[in-house]
């Protein structure tokens, strides 16, 4: 594993923009940050990265019955209990998902180690499935990387056969917060490779969303049966609309089961679970009035994105926090482990699962320990 | 350098490049209708129809009102939608059928008491603006077609006062006389209580640059 400079491509930013890539840049600084990649060698990625992926992912999926079936783990994890049996339907019925990310912290040998599952609402989809894709590709036409270089990241053939074999009920609206322009973005990729795969889908802002007796509808009052969303379930769960979920006849992208998966109170029950697993770190659930953070250790809160609410406390007592709106549930500690450094960067591999199965990565840089939504998303290769 | 790679074999783009969304644009084999639209009875009469036939059309789309018209929790929602001054509870439909009908000549109105039933549950829809006439027109020795486009009330929001609209938002016609329309877009719905807007709330707080993670 290592960083190495490369030229940027001319153009790069409108051809960015001319197929929906309008967030290459946010606030006048580079989030797609093409002036470098890193380089992986074919074992440390299967080893290292795509196996232990699969594995925490079955540990993970492992833990949904264990929590439905403990009224105590899901008052830990403040599932709210007016959804519990709807929740646990939709694990009993199996209802299919779609994909996830772990974030993983590796050094280019030894284990990768768990930080968190992202589960829910992964995001950086398409700088990861289709921008990073085709960098490879018209750098290697220009001769700037050598013909033999690769990519983890199968994820949009991967994402194009669910969508073409999983139980999707249709048409299947696709929906985020109208003017967000990043999650829009990852909405209009997963719209599109939907519609290659065969799948009659359409856009919806959730704002437009519709109720007519406990049915949730589209803007033209049809039922809605079927809906991907890039909202969070415990947002919705907490929404006006939230009790309309146990009685509208809508499949969900990602299911309801989703959610118990997404929440940081996943780490502990983890460790409780799988204790010393190499890839994971030692976790606990945050007591109340308990004492303040010691050194070595990070402090998440069970529902957060993006890094915010994060508190951290090296092991040499350098503290570090990240400010954010996710103050209103319980809080999670976690060891801390330090991210890899190069140049001034800290970095991070966000994992990705399509169904059950790994389906490339997404490399994040900071210039702090904590990985945020403004962090630079570079390319990788694989070259041995 | 590895046999299989590990990456896509393609990545293509379908929607999100513009040129080529044309490829997804549909093509409809549906055959459009003959049929018109009128204000009322006396709209109706004016264009050379039998006024009977025109007063019976009308009294169908007046009954279908109240029960396919939107519905909303209050008159400002309402309003929001199609205009001040031009929504209306049932009980204020009751009033004007009463005096439709009594201008009609008939004596007593036998939906009466069905919509005081319904006045009580306080709700607001927007008035009747005129009818689609169905299949009046079509006694010509047409064949049928497939599909038969029933009488029903039109309506005209706040943002389109021209365009009549039928219960379910589809644009009609921009003036009263013949129309030609497709069958499966003039199919009235049970009218319903619709809210929106109950899902967001807390991205709004939150104020994030993306709901993601």
């Amino acid at each position: 594993m290592k960083k190495v400079a490369i030229h940027e491509r001319p153009g790069w930013r409108q051809y960015a923009e001319s197929v929906g890539f309008d967030f290459h840049t946010f606030d006048g600084e580079a989030y797609w940050d093409e002036s470098a990649y890193y380089q992986f060698s074919l074992q440390q990625i299967e080893q290292d990265i795509e196996a232990p992926t699969e594995e925490l992912h079955q540990m993970a999926l492992s833990l949904v019955p264990d929590i439905l079936a403990d009224e105590q783990k899901l008052r830990l994890l403040e599932v709210p209990e007016p959804y519990w049996d709807w929740l646990a339907q939709s694990w009993r019925t199996s209802q299919p998902h779609l994909y996830g990310r772990l974030d993983l912290a590796y050094h280019g040998k030894g284990p990768a180690k768990l930080l968190e599952l992202n589960y829910d609402t992964p995001t950086s989809l398409f700088e990861t499935g289709f921008f990073q894709w085709v960098w490879l590709e018209d750098q290697m036409m220009r001769g700037q990387l050598p013909q033999g270089a690769d990519q983890f990241n199968s994820l949009q053939d991967k994402l194009e056969q669910a969508f073409a074999t999983m139980p999707l009920r249709q048409p299947c609206y696709f929906s985020c917060i109208g003017d967000n322009i990043e999650d829009k973005g990852t909405v209009n990729y997963l719209l599109d490779i939907a519609t290659q795969a065969g799948i009659d889908g359409r856009f919806l802002a959730l704002e437009q969303l519709g109720e007519i007796n406990g049915q949730l509808v589209d803007a033209d009052d049809f039922p809605v049966q079927a809906m991907f969303k890039l909202y969070p379930w415990e947002f919705m769960l907490r929404e006006e609309f939230g009790q309309h979920l146990l009685t509208s006849d809508t499949q969900w992208l990602e299911p309801a089961w989703k959610m118990l998966l997404s929440n940081k109170g996943i780490l502990p029950l983890l460790w409780q679970k799988f204790p010393n697993h190499p890839n994971l770190l030692p976790s606990f659930f945050e007591s109340p009035g308990e004492a303040s953070l010691r050194s070595g250790w990070v402090r998440k809160p069970l529902y957060s994105r993006e890094g915010a609410n994060i508190e951290l406390i090296d092991p040499q007592g350098n503290k570090l926090t990240v400010d954010g709106p996710y103050t209103d549930a319980g809080f999670i500690r976690q060891e801390f482990y330090p991210l890899p450094k190069f140049d001034q960067s800290y970095t991070l591999i966000g994992s990705w699962l399509v169904g059950d199965s790994a389906a490339g990565m997404g490399i994040r840089e900071d210039n702090t320990l904590i990985t945020k939504d403004s962090s630079r998303f570079l390319p990788h290769i694989i070259l041995d | 350098m590895s046999t299989s790679f590990k990456r896509s074999k393609k990545a293509a783009l379908i929607l999100m490049v513009p040129t080529a969304t044309l490829l997804l644009a549909g093509c409809s084999t549906e055959e459009p209708v003959e049929t018109a639209v009128y204000q009322n009875a006396d709209e109706c009469a004016a264009y050379y129809n039998p006024p009977a036939e025109c007063q019976a059309e009308f009294a169908k789309a007046q009954q279908l009102h109240a029960q396919v018209a939107p519905k909303y929790q209050s008159q400002a929602e309402c309003e929001a939608d199609f205009g001040a001054g031009q929504c209306e509870t049932p009980a204020t439909t009751l009033a004007q059928n009463t005096t439709a009908a009594t201008t009609g000549g008939t004596a007593t109105d036998p939906a009466a008491p069905v919509q005081q039933q319904q006045a009580s549950s306080g709700f607001f829809m927007p008035m009747m603006m005129g009818f689609l006439a169905g299949q009046m027109l079509n006694r010509s020795g047409q064949a049928a077609p497939k599909q038969s486009v029933p009488t029903q009330p039109l309506y005209k929001s706040r943002d389109d006062m021209s365009t009549y609209r039928t219960a379910s938002n589809q644009p009609v016609a921009r003036q009263s006389g013949p129309v030609s329309v497709l069958p499966s877009k003039m199919q009235p719905q049970p009218g319903s209580m619709v809210r929106r807007g109950g899902f967001g709330a807390q991205a709004q707080q939150r104020q994030t640059m993306s709901s993601g993670g």
